[in-house]
């Protein structure tokens, strides 16, 4: 009896580990499709200047003594989603990093059932009149201009209409070469 | 604290004494967590070492799945890989929370519960990089969501989530990092297990034989007979559906992915402090400290007798403070306090009674069994119980009728002097009970009481005491059973001899303890 015991729970167990070995489980249950926007983007640098008043010079030590202090940043875009009319998403999206110099990253998932969607996005550079273009030396210029190349255009948009098949996701992504929003409903590189 | 000690006491009771009842407490394998962690790390090595081979980080899925599909090579290997790796979590576990609920987690062992918190997070980050290896459902899930945790830290300069968007190929230096480490944690493990184990003397790092390659071989047969779960390949347009995953190690997925980053953070540092604290909350408060060992060198003869038994290894010789006038000798041992964790088993090494902690030296101990002997003569078929108040059955909190029981706290501690006096005092048989060897809260106390009863180990049991009249068994707290049945027995065996010729009570060795030195 013992004996038997003995193997008995020998074999619940090394079953229990097989088990658990593999749950079944789902991530995502629901058969909902997904709109993923994922981009990077180079927004333009940009400062925004004061000088310091007379007290304020005289409570800082004599070789601190700068006049002029400028906050150095990147512009935020503003990112709306339209689907079908109805304003889905609407939020700043501003430039990482403690200096927030860093680029900017769009990075959202919108779950909606299957089915045909009139999807309209825009991403627009949000203008702030005190903001200056960063850097007024001469030798900065050249890497200025290559800066604004590189830079994501001030306004982006994409008009589509998506059929979205269920658990399927569409990526919305931007093309660094072609300088604009594209929509991918699968992988668009080779293995 | 205390309270969920003792729960959790009582649970490991129960469980030991049926897993004694169906293996032995020699295979017992809850006696053996922390050593089967061990091996099972040595088998993931020898079969990490080989699936190295097959592994390719340009086509992790499609290699994996080749390997799967070997049936002769391939298919075992990896399911020995993955199920010894599951297996290691529930030892892990096991071990950690025996050493919870038997209180072996403060003062001088702190460092090793410490270090083994950190094994155990090391252990389960290194499973989470061998999932994300095979680069199935699940491997992209558990990497999405390990991306998602780190973008909230302010460490990387672009967030990691990009990578899994899409947008472009998973970078190949992502597969590599991921190997990287999947190979560079265990030499940590490796690292760790060491300082784990350095503060203690012989650490047994291996379970039994038998023990260690029944588990390997059951773990082979289920590889064999069950193949290692492979789920579909990773898909970065489809939402992951149905999939299997390893429960031992993703079973906190589900509750991660359904909170914002920043809380999953919060909740893992708070657990992870709780658990660190967990040393300092279960430590007694100052005067309830048992008092650690004190070697009184008065008496010290230098026979490094207590120093090669320490199981911490608290103990050292020293040169004599003084010299060696008076024929003493050179050396002298001496106990390191915050080393010592007052297991008492140096008492019991200690022919002359110099050393062990106050109140359970050999010499309180003859003390205290002479005013035992003197609230009530023993008989010719008395026996008299030796017990470990941690184990024997819990006959020392619950006592058989008819049965006199002297508790002791640990067997290791006990001198055998004793057994001689109560034998000489008149008892007919003393029965000493210990726990089982591996499940010494002491570590070796069993061990040694074992051998200087019976195999003349330095402090030894003396060979006129008559080996008929002393037994040794082992039985851990829920043996009831086992202490009454080797109690029936011996007390037969005490009547027939009783019947021979009584033990006449001598009162030589009460002599010859009175004319010990005295201590200065």
């Amino acid at each position: 009896m013992s004996r038997l015991l003995a193997v008995a729970f020998v074999l619940v167990a090394v079953g229990g580990l097989a088990a658990l070995s593999g749950v079944p489980w789902a991530a995502e249950p629901s058969s909902a499709a997904v709109i993923r926007l994922a981009w990077r983007a180079r927004g333009e640098r940009v400062q925004r200047c004061r000088r310091r008043s007379a007290d304020e010079l005289a409570r800082l030590p004599v070789h601190m003594r700068q006049e002029e202090v400028c906050e150095r940043g990147i512009i935020p875009y503003r990112l709306r989603v339209t689907i079908n009319d109805s304003l889905t998403v609407n939020e700043l999206v501003r430039a990482g990093g403690a200096e927030s110099d860093r680029p900017l990253f769009v990075f959202d998932e919108l779950p909606l059932p299957p089915g045909t969607y009139r999807l309209s996005i825009s991403f627009d550079r949000e203008e702030d009149p005190d903001h200056k273009k960063a850097g007024s030396a001469d030798e900065e210029s050249d890497r200025r201009e290559t800066d604004v190349l590189r830079q994501t255009p001030p306004h982006l948009t994409l008009d589509s209409v998506v059929t979205l098949q269920p658990r399927t996701i569409v990526l919305v992504t931007y093309d660094d070469e072609g300088r604009a929003l594209r929509l991918l409903a699968g992988p668009q590189f080779g293995p | 604290m205390r309270s969920l000690q003792n729960v959790t006491w009582r649970l490991f009771a129960r469980a030991d004494a049926a897993m004694n009842r169906l293996y032995g407490w020699r295979f017992n394998p809850l006696y053996h967590s922390g050593a089967l962690v061990v091996a099972l790390f040595l088998v993931l090595l020898a079969t990490g070492v080989v699936l190295l081979f097959f592994y390719r980080l340009g086509a992790p899925y499609e290699s994996v799945a080749a390997l799967t599909a070997q049936p002769w090579l391939g298919r075992w290997l990896r399911g020995l890989h993955r199920y010894a790796s599951d297996a290691a979590v529930v030892a892990v576990v096991l071990h950690a929370l025996r050493m919870f609920a038997q209180g072996r987690s403060w003062g001088p062992r702190a460092l090793a519960w410490i270090t083994g918190l950190v094994l155990v997070f090391v252990t389960l980050i290194c499973g989470w990089t061998g999932l994300v290896m095979v680069w199935d459902v699940p491997a992209q899930v558990l990497a999405r969501e390990g991306a998602r945790l780190f973008d909230v830290l302010p460490i990387f300069a672009e967030p990691i989530s990009r990578a899994f968007v899409g947008e472009r190929p998973i970078p190949g230096a992502f597969f590599f990092l991921n190997l990287f480490a999947h190979i560079a944690l265990p030499i940590g493990i490796g690292l760790l297990v060491w300082l784990h184990v350095s503060r203690v003397a012989r650490a047994g790092l291996l379970p039994p034989r038998v023990l260690m390659w029944a588990v390997i071989g059951l773990l082979f047969g289920l590889a064999l007979a069950w193949r290692a779960p492979l789920g579909p390949p990773a898909d970065l347009f489809q939402a992951p559906g149905r999939a299997p995953y390893d429960a031992f190690y993703t079973l906190w997925l589900p509750l991660s992915r359904a909170l914002p980053a920043g809380v999953v953070w919060l909740l893992t540092i708070a657990g992870g402090a709780v658990l660190l604290a967990i040393p300092w909350w279960a430590r007694p408060a100052k005067r309830a400290e048992p008092p650690k060992s004190v070697v009184d060198e008065s008496i010290c003869t230098g026979c490094e007798q207590c120093y090669i038994d320490c199981p911490y290894e608290a103990i050292a010789m020293i040169a004599r403070p003084g010299g060696t006038e008076g024929g003493r000798s050179a050396l002298v041992g001496h106990v390191t306090p915050e080393l010592c964790v007052s297991c008492g088993i140096c008492a019991g090494s200690c022919a002359p009674m110099g050393v062990g902690p106050a109140g359970r030296t050999g010499r309180d101990q003859l003390a205290a069994i002479r005013a035992f002997i003197a609230a009530r003569p023993l008989g010719a078929r008395d026996v008299v119980v030796v017990a470990c108040d941690r184990g024997a059955g819990g006959i020392v909190h619950d006592p058989a009728p008819g049965v006199r029981v002297w508790p002791i706290s640990c067997a290791g501690n006990l001198h055998t002097s004793v057994v001689e006096l109560l034998i000489r005092a008149g008892a007919g048989g003393v029965l000493v009970a210990a726990c089982p060897p591996r499940d010494c809260w002491n570590r070796e106390g069993a061990k040694w009481t074992e051998q200087r009863l019976f195999h003349d180990r330095e402090a030894e049991l003396q060979e006129r005491v008559d080996r008929r009249r002393v037994r040794l068994i082992f039985a851990a707290a829920g043996d009831r059973a086992i202490v009454a049945a080797a109690l029936r027995e011996f007390q037969t065996e005490i009547t027939v001899l009783a019947g021979v010729g009584a033990a006449e009570p001598d009162a030589d060795v009460v002599r010859e303890c009175d004319t010990a030195p005295t201590p200065s």
